[in-house]
């Protein structure tokens, strides 16, 4: 069959199964075309709930939610956007009736959906017994870690599909290293089957169990997939090598039955493979299309940024075949130097102020718009992050930071409702520090000072029988209501009897004493979240954050932890009151362990105005082109290694990998390799004009790391392209 | 790959004939000896720059592996000299200078896993792996009450001394015991658990090896809690990870095909099995030393025999560096007749091996490095008898007359031991004299975690005029180079300390300016008046105290701090220190609102404020990320204890930091009309133009002689024993499975010899570190038993006397 023009394939006929396989590089102009075909099948006539717009995660979605807002579009036009994880908790929402008890769970209660956090909750409470008991004594990681290194190996093994029980035997078998490592294996796989007893139980859905239910209940469900394929008729399958194999298996089933597909194809990314990602089962999906089209050239990087891109990945994968697929075909015309700045310094922070300088010049005297900036590096810590915000304000330069895991505890705010919480319900037990108390009062009362709070706090604040209390600020001697001035004595006043009041009557719901603490007090006129709009959205998020753990753990907290009461979705009193003070204490407990964290950040965005700061692979995830890029800590290993989680594993747990075969060294450098290549490659094909580079020979850490894979590949690009 | 050969490498350096032959070098193995003030540095940079140019590949590294953290810098940049293909690169490829600690550290952080360790693990340093060494040692005390009882000398002691001894001494010989056991264990890779069952299996009790093993297996414990390991496991654990994955060993060998070892005479055991690893059957070794100046054997498995096997093996091509042109040809006839002199006369045969007789031989005239002119009256070996405070007055007062005419110059002491080291620095600051410390650590990772940890403590207590005080006193630190600016800052800080409360100064009201009255040079009556007596220590209404209130309570209305007395009028004057404190306000205000952000991002919002050195901002920036993991582990900790934390992170991680001069490199030029007070030790590798050595006596260089003292034999031990060695003895039998071996004191008279010959060669190091003058006094020690001169010092003496007529 002849290949279409690209231009063509948008417009290709909405009936009769045709399917299109769209492969090409980074910039070419895929998912334009793909949205393109979307408005056409829209303008076409094809109702908007016949199509389905399938991703492999909800941030490459952007565009086809861009797209269905413009207001051209026929009206109506309510096409879903999904990822294979949204698909299945909708499905096993609509059709729990039909199949809860073939897969274990009891029919006559609905399902609860876990998030990632109230998951991890759960988790944890599996972990920590084990852990008192000595389990995981031979590996140094902290609780957390462990419970998402479990929750990852069932998530792997879902979407992989295999079966939960050989997570540790697939990894033992893999296993080249110390035999005691052997024993850990087993120790995580017991806690994962502890915490799937759990979920059966109590009609818990994890994403592993959702992804298992879909798979296999219901899709094999004539019902189920009666009412998929005819109310889907069209597809339309972006970035389908970072989709997981059994979304790939459920294509293999699917496109043969549809109108249209048009499926597209990434050809050097694949980033995902951490979680699961299956590049090379994406592109198996040609040969379940129709038609193929392949697209050569990126139209985003300049020709020295393309040079610069082709050079660093042949430099990098020196002794690697690179699967033609990954390897990058387009021809070098242009000049990699003329893309190229770098400099090398003693110490990091020198490197951050040179980054700091630069982006400002190019801002000022080159008139570069700052959302043209993004400043990418392979891990980006909060004191890196700080560090470098700070410095690009001081310059003036707008800028936005990715924060990819911030726990809810690290928000001030959220510690000072943290705080008062404690106060407000003494039956906890839980007696916040005195500068946790001097803290809260500094931020919820509007120019307490610290030098006044601690005053204060040393003053008001004690603990009787076990539980936290507030004195009244009135019978203090005149000297010290003076030193803490009556204007702010009367502010800490109303707080006070505001906490005293709520604690006289039964607790609430804790989302709802958070509201109410913010909407009545906090909030108004003479506290301190009245003009900080950043402490509002904080809590906001925390008020979200405590609802949803109360609408998912609420529901089993009695059977679960053992709580006096009964099983309650709503109110307050009684019972509910004890309920809802164990509740609140064991969400406390959460946030104040950072188990509970990143969920209710303010998702984030790459905005035009601002800088862009933010870990490499976030960058390529949010797949938007920048002109200017700086690679920082150039020298870290970070580039191509893996972060070393022993409880699990990449590619043992991938569908590719034979049974039996052990990971060797050089599995791993090949497995390095290739990601710097891919990460070269995908980052570069987002800049239009220039890459500048930083290194530093002593790192963040205060270790030397000056010679890492990345600046090897750029210097040999530079040797082999001398300076004129 | 071979790239082709550049010429123009070596263009800063004109070779001498060995030099020449070793900048040829291509391939393979090669020892060199080299005599102190050979240029063996310089020569062995110029090599590895040149390997660099044209030799590898770019993702290959030229691997210079050396022995001290200040060599590393040195190394660093004297090939960053040498390389002319930098241009338009990337600078600083292509080499990689290690200690063998650093590159334990490389290899074992490549592959934490294979070796069971997780990705972020800890390395306890000496400090701190001391306090578990402790530990260990008092709980074994502790149970083994009466070990000691063994080992006492049968002199009567008083009940008090016993006391003493028990109390002190013994638990101190006890904690070295147990180190020095632990360190040749971990050498020899013996974990406790193997020692332990071996001394189930030893027919006969060997006592000093079960204490070492048993508080081996509790230090072990006591790591392994911390999630750590110290210095002597990374290295073992780099070796153990070479040898689990020989795949791993591979790509390490692929990436550093040349491999150049300085001060090989001071290798160890396991530093040659690494290394020996990395370099494969085949592949390229440079190994470089000088055998007379092995100083670090003590305790160690350290040998110069490695060098000396090196040297003779049939592969390997042997080169001598025997020119110098460091010292002036009577300096290094000094060297020479100790080696000599030693070789042929010492009074202890055993002694005699301490040195290799190998000349220094002054430069050929026209060589472009050429020694100093000979100046016979610039060697003094001083006879007279002095009392250790004496020789420093002599030294001190010798250097107040030299030092005003040599403002260019540069000049050392040199002491044996610290403690001597801190004796001298006391006196030259009382004299007034400018002098750079090089004893231990050096201070910019204290000062930068001090300032820090002032500053926090300022925070954590907001209330204490004191605490604000000692943080101005940290802003203001560089005051005190300046006589007038530090008494400015001491005076401001003194009132400061006095204010009577905080927030009139930091947070004024309207009517309440503590700043704007002591600006005005006021001393109004209601700043500084404090409060009535009746209310200090009571916030609350009388009919309060004492109502409900925990004791801890009552008096927290007001810190002590704050019941300060008045201002003085002629403390409030100061209207140039007036915008200094309205400057320190605003800091300060900012600094406490920034109070409630996650701590690492409190200390870099104050290293901004605090530091504008590249190096402190850069150890700020790390021990801010260090604080932040200390605080994810305990959520619990406050400021209170993040400050502690903050000490005890600033000296664990010294030793890779790389912030300090002593890993950036010291170089004693850049101290001209300075002294530089410096152990021997300490002082090996550099040189200066005027050279004191003190202490010369026959304690500090002892002869093995029977009137020597050993610092090793404690006075308290029966036969003179020298229990660490007696229990090294023990060890080494229990490895070895020999069966009725050992007999006690035999390690003793053995150690004595050795301590004798390292002595010895430290001498030596110490005469070659002087390029134009050299001085050695000595004294009498403690009056109680006086030190005679040391013999080689008298055989020095009375040849110079000689000589020199």
């Amino acid at each position: 069959m002849p290949v279409p023009d690209p231009e063509t394939l948008i417009h290709v006929p909405h009936t009769g199964n045709h399917t299109i396989f769209l492969e090409g590089p980074a910039g070419a102009g895929k998912t334009t075309l793909a949205v393109q075909r979307l408005r056409h099948l829209l303008s076409a006539g094809v109702p908007g709930e016949n199509i389905l717009v399938w991703v492999p995660q909800r941030t490459l979605a952007g565009p086809y939610y861009q797209a269905l807002r413009t207001p051209d579009l026929p009206g109506g036009a309510l096409v879903d956007v999904v990822t294979i994880g949204g698909l299945a908790r909708r499905m096993v929402d609509l059709f729990w009736p039909l199949i809860a008890e073939q897969a274990g769970f009891d029919p006559t209660r609905p399902p609860t959906f876990l998030t990632l956090e109230t998951a991890q909750y759960y988790m944890a409470r599996v972990v920590e017994p084990a852990l008192r008991s000595g389990a995981f004594d031979g590996v140094t990681i902290a609780p957390n870690r462990l419970v998402s290194q479990i929750i990852d190996n069932l998530n792997k093994a879902a979407v992989v599909g295999f079966p939960v029980d050989e997570i540790a035997q697939r990894l033992k078998e893999a296993w080249a290293g110390e035999s005691s490592r052997l024993r850990i294996f087993d120790q995580a796989q017991a806690c994962a089957l502890r915490f799937r007893q759990t979920c059966l139980q109590h009609n818990l859905l994890d994403f592993s169990l959702q992804i298992e239910v879909f798979v296999h209940h219901l899709w094999p469900l004539p019902l189920c997939r009666y009412y998929l394929l005819g109310r889907y008729r069209h597809l339309i399958v972006d970035n389908v090598e970072e989709d997981v194999p059994v979304a790939h298996d459920l294509l293999w089933q699917w496109l043969p039955e549809c109108d249209s597909a048009l499926v597209v194809y990434d050809r050097d990314a694949g980033y995902r493979v951490f979680l699961g990602a299956d590049p090379d089962g994406g592109y198996a999906l040609r040969d379940a299309c129709h038609q193929h089209v392949s697209l050569e050239d990126c139209l985003v990087a300049s020709p020295d940024v393309q040079a610069l891109a082709v050079e660093t990945v042949r430099s990098s994968s020196a002794g690697l075949t690179l699967r033609p697929r990954d390897a990058p075909t387009e021809s070098v015309k242009g000049n990699p130097r003329a893309a190229l700045e770098f400099a090398t310094w003693r110490y990091h922070p020198q490197m951050l102020d040179w980054v700091a300088d630069e982006i400002s010049r190019l801002v000022v005297h080159e008139g570069v718009p700052p959302g043209e900036i993004a400043v990418l590096a392979p891990f980006l810590g909060d004191a890196l992050r700080f560090s470098l915000t700070e410095k690009l304000k001081r310059h003036g330069i707008p800028v936005r930071a990715h924060r990819p895991s911030r726990a809810l505890r690290e928000e001030p705010a959220v510690r000072c409702l943290l705080t008062l919480a404690a106060i407000a319900h003494p039956a906890w037990g839980r007696c916040p520090s005195r500068f946790d108390v001097a803290y809260a009062l500094q931020q919820a009362i509007h120019e307490l000072d610290l030098v006044r709070a601690q005053l204060l706090t040393d003053i008001v604040y004690h603990v009787q029988d076990g539980a936290p209390a507030l004195r009244s600020f009135d019978p203090l001697i005149p000297e010290m209501q003076q030193r803490i001035t009556y204007l702010l004595g009367g502010r800490y006043e109303e707080l006070r009897r505001w906490l005293e009041a709520y604690a006289a009557q039964p607790p609430v719901e804790l989302d709802h004493f958070f509201s109410r603490l913010f909407g009545e007090v906090l909030s108004q006129p003479g506290f301190g979240f009245h003009h900080n709009l950043e402490a509002g959205e904080a809590a906001a998020k925390l008020i979200e954050s405590a609802r949803k753990f109360r609408q998912t753990v609420g529901r089993t907290i009695p059977e679960v932890t053992g709580a006096e009461g009964e099983e309650n979705s709503g109110g307050a009193g009684g019972n509910s009151g004890n309920l809802w003070g164990r509740l609140g204490q064991e969400y406390v407990d959460m946030v104040e362990r950072g188990v509970l964290a990143a969920q209710y950040v303010p998702s984030w965005q790459i905005s035009e105005e601002a800088v862009f700061l933010a870990p490499a692979y976030t960058f390529l995830t949010a797949n938007r082109p920048v002109d200017i890029q700086f690679w920082i800590n150039a020298g870290s290993q970070g580039w191509w290694r893996r972060i070393n989680q022993p409880l699990t594993h990449p590619y043992v747990l991938s569908r590719s990998w034979p049974r039996n075969a052990l990971w060797t060294e050089s599995d791993e450098m090949e497995a390095q390799q290739t990601t710097l290549c891919r990460l070269v490659l995908g980052l570069l094909r987002r800049c239009r004009k220039r890459l500048y580079l930083g290194l530093s020979e002593i790192g963040e850490q205060g270790y030397e790391e000056l010679h890492g894979p990345l600046p090897v590949a750029i210097q040999r690009v530079l040797r082999a392209n001398p300076n004129d | 790959m071979t790239k082709p050969p550049n010429h123009q490498t070596t263009k800063q350096l004109i070779p001498r004939l060995a030099q020449k032959e070793i900048l040829s070098y291509a391939g393979g193995k090669m020892g060199v000896s080299a005599v102190p003030g050979s240029g063996k540095t310089h020569v062995l940079s110029a090599l590895a720059a040149r390997l660099v140019d044209e030799a590898i590949d770019d993702d290959q590294e030229v691997l210079i592996v050396t022995l001290v953290n200040s060599a590393v810098g040195n190394f660093a940049s004297r090939i960053a000299i040498f390389l002319t293909r930098e241009r338009g690169l990337l600078p600083r490829f292509g080499y990689r200078v290690r200690t063998l600690h650093g590159l334990a550290h490389d290899i074992v952080r490549e592959r934490p896993g294979l070796v069971g360790l997780a990705d972020d693990f800890q390395i306890v340093d000496e400090r701190e792996a001391r306090q578990i060494l402790e530990d260990a040692v008092w709980a074994w005390l502790h149970t083994h009450p009466d070990a000691l009882l063994d080992f006492l000398t049968a002199d009567e002691f008083s009940e008090g001394m016993l006391r003493r001894i028990r109390d002190r001494d013994w638990p101190e010989l006890a904690i070295e015991i147990a180190a020095a056991f632990i360190k040749r264990a971990k050498d020899l890779q013996l974990g406790p658990e193997y020692l332990l069952a071996s001394l189930q299996e030893y027919p006969d009790d060997l006592p000093l090896a079960r204490m070492g093993a048993e508080i081996y297996l509790d230090y072990q414990r006591g790591l392994a809690y911390r999630g750590g390991v110290d210095f002597d496991d990374l290295i073992r654990l780099a070796l153990r990870a070479l040898e689990l994955d020989p795949d791993f060993c591979a790509r390490l060998r692929h990436r550093w095909p040349y491999i150049l070892e300085d001060e090989a005479q001071d290798s160890s055991q396991l530093q040659e099995e690494i290394l020996r690893r990395l370099v494969g059957p085949d592949g390229n070794w440079v190994r470089v030393g000088d055998p007379n100046q092995a100083i670090y054997e003590t305790f160690t498995t350290a040998d110069p025999r490695f060098l000396r096997e090196f040297l003779n093996q049939p592969d390997v091509k042997s080169i001598t560096m025997p020119d110098s042109g460091r010292s002036q040809p009577s300096i290094i006839a000094l060297a020479n007749y100790l080696v000599d002199w030693t070789v042929n006369e010492h009074p202890s045969e055993i002694a005699r091996n301490a040195f290799r007789q190998q000349h220094i031989q002054p430069t050929l005239p026209g060589d472009p490095q050429p020694n100093p002119p000979d100046n016979p009256a610039a060697v003094r070996l001083v006879a007279r008898k002095f009392t250790p405070d004496a020789e420093i007055k002599a030294v001190v007062d010798s250097l107040a007359r030299w030092l005003p005419e040599h403002p260019d110059s540069t000049v050392a002491v040199l002491v044996p031991r610290n403690k001597r080291g801190f004796e001298v620095t006391r006196a030259l600051k009382a004299a007034g004299i400018d002098y750079v410390e090089l004893l231990r650590s050096t201070t910019s990772t204290r000062e930068v975690a001090g300032v820090l940890a002032n500053v926090l403590r300022a925070l954590a207590d907001p209330g204490s005029s004191k605490k604000l005080a000692a943080a101005f006193r940290a802003w203001r630190r560089a005051d005190r180079d300046d006589p007038e600016l530090a008494e400015r800052t001491a005076n401001l800080a003194k009132l400061l300390s006095r204010c009577p409360r905080v927030e009139d100064y930091l947070w004024p009201r309207l009517d309440r300016d503590w700043l704007a009255h002591v600006g005005a040079g006021l001393a109004p009556d209601h700043v500084g008046a404090g409060l009535a007596p009746d209310h200090v220590g009571a916030g609350l209404a009388p009919a309060h105290v004492g109502a409900g209130l925990a004791p801890a309570h009552v008096g927290a209305g007001l810190a002590p701090d704050h019941a300060g007395a008045g201002l003085a009028p002629d403390q409030t004057g100061d209207r140039e220190g007036s915008p200094l404190l309205a400057e320190f306000r605003d800091l300060m205000r900012r600094w406490q609102e920034a109070v409630v952000l996650p701590i690492d991002q409190l200390i870099l919002t104050l290293a901004q404020d605090l530091f504008h050195e590249a190096t402190d901002l850069a150890l700020a920036h790390k021990l801010a990320v260090a604080l932040r993991a200390a605080s994810d582990d305990h959520p619990d900790w406050r400021l209170p204890e993040l400050v502690e934390e903050l000490a005890t992170i600033a000296r664990n991680q010294r030793r890779f930091l790389g912030f300090d001069e002593e890993d950036t490199g010291f170089d004693p030029d850049q101290h001209r009309g300075q002294v530089v007070v410096a152990t021997m030790h300490k002082a090996k590798g550099l040189e200066w133009d005027r050279v004191y050595l003190m202490s010369v006596n026959n304690y500090d260089f002892p002869s093995a002689l029977p009137h020597d003292n050993y610092i090793a034999e404690k006075w308290f031990v029966r036969d003179n024993l020298n229990l660490v060695e007696e229990a090294l003895a023990q060890l080494n039998i229990l490895t070895n499975g020999e069966a009725g071996n050992y007999t006690e004191g035999e390690a003793t008279l053995r150690a004595r010899h050795d301590y004798t010959a390292e002595r010895l060669r430290l001498l030596y190091v110490g005469i070659t570190r002087a390029r134009k003058e050299l001085i050695i006094t000595w004294n009498t020690g403690r009056p109680k038993n006086p030190a005679q001169p040391a013999v080689p010092f008298i055989a020095l003496h009375t040849w110079w006397e000689g000589k020199t007529g």
